[in-house]
């Protein structure tokens, strides 16, 4: 469990992260999601304790993390796949690793075939390309078999198998009821992994809650409704206080409003439905929606 | 064992997997080596060249002039020291290294005690090849047959140049955590073993002198009982003098390095 309480941090006069408090709770992916620049690898590198806050705490399991022994059994993290020395190799640079947190050295092994780098392994680490990298910055976080697992945007640069291994690997170390944090800006993919989802923009929290509450909250979200007596069901919609729309003549797109409301409604009222369905937006549309007011860098758009 | 001391002999264990896992380590020792060499046969030469022409008497122990060229030499550790923080900076590499090792003062005391005993072998045995090498080479009766290599002045010379090395070699890993560039860790050390108590010599006043005697150059000829140096003939102060200076100016750059990993975001 990774514990967040008041967090800010200020770089010059820049409040980066700001009055930042939540939980990443364990048995599930947690999805850290928000614009370029809002602060989602700072946060990573408050818990880990590089950077210092300038208020409020980062605990992990209810310590800050220089109080933890041997850390790396206890919170494996990726935060940059290239940050390691280019003239040493993947198996040295994790030997390293287990040498300093008293791992067995079996264990090098083990993650380095878990993660497929075998031979490329044994070569100069600065001859990997960016997806093996990627690989041998997987195995470092899964080295001590920890706790927490976090990860900053693990799937850039990795192949469609590898995105689906890494995946398949957030989900089973979930699911093994380990906390699972990571970043990324693959909504389609955050859709497909996570179950809980923390947005931040501008060093501040936008949202904190399970995947598919964030993705009811878009406003595509709707519930479609088929009849032939679309007229009498729009006055009931109204009626009720509910925003509807008339793509077709018998067909009308409620917001707002669950498929058991609309469904009551229309029996309540004796109309005869032929068809009752939600429409779900994607997490990409009401990811863009949280967002909209918080984007720092993005693309101007021109009018043509 | 206790705790403290298990976590750092861990660390201490990580560091040393990592100096020995890259090429540049072995460069360095190479580098020094052959620098260490040539250098004690040029002042070696000299010194015996001098005492032929002279008509003086005595003889030369072949270390001494290897304990000369040892200041010049140190730069192929400075490099070697260097390499082992600088380029974590360059990277990123260093914030994995502070995950593994949260404490930093204790990634700090690993480096330095995987480079502190490295260094110092490295000078020892550096040092016994080109102390042989000098006496190979300049005790033919063409030098005057000047040279010898006794025991009793060929091993204190070994040991203190040894330890010479692994000071240098500490005080270098603290400018590299201060300065945290492998630009401004050159030049400060640089400065600090060479440029700047050269200049201070050359300024020819004696308060220049005076402070200049108290650098590492100095210091460590001193120390090491030199009887060459960049001054004209021996460092005017005891061996004992000359090491406590050594190891103020370590501890100082440590102190300073020290500061600034716990102080600074990584
Ligand atoms: N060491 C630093 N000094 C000054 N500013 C910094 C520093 N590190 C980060 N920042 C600033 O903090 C802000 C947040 O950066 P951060 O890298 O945490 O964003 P991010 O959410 O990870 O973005 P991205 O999606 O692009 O990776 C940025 O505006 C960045 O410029
Ligand atoms: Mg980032």
């Amino acid at each position: 469990m990774i514990s967040l309480n008041g967090l800010r941090k200020r770089y010059g006069d820049r409040t980066v992260i700001d009055e930042l408090s939540l939980d990443v709770r364990p048995g599930a992916v947690t999805g850290f999601l928000g614009p370029n620049g809002a602060g989602k690898s700072t946060t990573m590198r408050l818990i880990l304790g590089l950077d210092r806050p300038t208020a409020g705490t980062a605990l992990i399991g209810g310590l800050p993390y220089h109080r933890i022994r041997n850390p790396l059994r206890t919170v494996g993290a990726l935060l940059d796949a290239r940050a390691l020395h280019p003239g040493r190799s993947g198996r040295a640079h994790l030997t390293a690793l287990a040498r300093s947190n008293g791992i067995p050295l079996r264990r090098v092994t083990e993650v380095l075939e878990t993660v497929g780098l075998g031979k490329a392994a044994r070569g100069r680490a600065g001859a990997l390309s960016l997806g093996m990298s990627q690989r041998l910055g997987i195995a470092a976080a899964l080295l001590g078999d920890p706790e927490v697992l976090m990860f900053d945007e693990p799937v850039n640069g990795l192949d469609p198998d590898g995105v689906r291994w890494v995946r398949d690997l957030m989900r089973s170390l979930a699911d093994e009821g380990r906390t699972v944090f990571v970043s990324s800006h693959l909504m389609s993919e955050m859709q497909l992994t996570a179950d809980h989802l923390v947005v931040i923009g501008r060093g501040r929290l936008i949202a904190d809650a399970p995947l598919a509450e964030i993705i009811a909250r878009g406003s595509l979200t709707a519930v479609v409704v088929r009849t032939p007596h679309a007229d009498d069901l729009a006055v009931r919609l109204g009626a009720a206080g509910l925003r509807w729309e008339r793509p077709g003549e018998n067909e009308l797109v409620v917001t707002g409003a669950t498929v058991e409301h609309v469904g009551d409604l229309a029996h309540e009222a004796g109309i005869r439905l032929h068809e009752l369905r939600p429409r779900e937006a994607s997490l990409e549309q009401a990811y863009q929606e949280l967002t909209a007011d918080s984007v720092e860098y993005g693309a101007r758009r021109e009018r043509v | 064992m206790n705790t403290w001391t298990r976590e750092l002999a861990r660390a201490t264990a990580a560091e040393w997997v990592k100096l020995r896992s890259v090429r540049s380590t072995w460069w360095c020792l190479a580098c020094m080596t052959v620098f260490l060499v040539l250098g004690a046969l040029a002042i070696g030469g000299g010194t015996v060249t001098e005492l032929v022409r002279d008509g003086q008497p005595g003889t030369l122990s072949a270390s001494d002039p290897v304990t000369s060229a040892a200041v010049f030499a140190q730069f192929g550790l400075v490099a070697l020291a260097m390499l082992t923080i600088t380029p974590e900076y360059a990277s990123g590499g260093i914030r994995t290294t502070l995950q593994a090792t949260p404490v930093r003062g204790r990634v700090l005391a690993a480096k330095a005690l995987v480079l502190a005993p490295v260094t110092f072998a490295a000078g020892v045995v550096a040092g016994g090849v080109a102390t042989a090498a000098v006496h190979l080479v300049l005790s033919a009766e063409v030098f005057g047959g000047r040279v010898t290599a006794p025991f009793a002045e060929v091993v204190p010379d070994l040991l203190s140049m040894g330890v010479f090395f692994a000071l240098v070699s500490v005080t270098t890993l603290g400018l590299g955590f201060a300065t945290r560039s492998s630009a401004g860790t050159l030049t400060t050390a640089f400065m600090l073993l060479m440029g700047v108590p050269l200049l201070l010599v050359m300024t020819g006043t004696s308060i220049g002198f005076e402070a200049s005697l108290r650098m590492p150059l100095f210091a460590g000829l001193a120390f090491m009982g030199s009887s060459d140096t960049p001054m004209g003939g021996a460092v005017p102060y005891p061996a004992s003098q000359g090491l406590v200076w050594l190891l103020v100016w370590t501890v100082a750059a440590t102190a300073l390095g020290h500061a600034v990993l716990r102080r600074r975001d990584a």
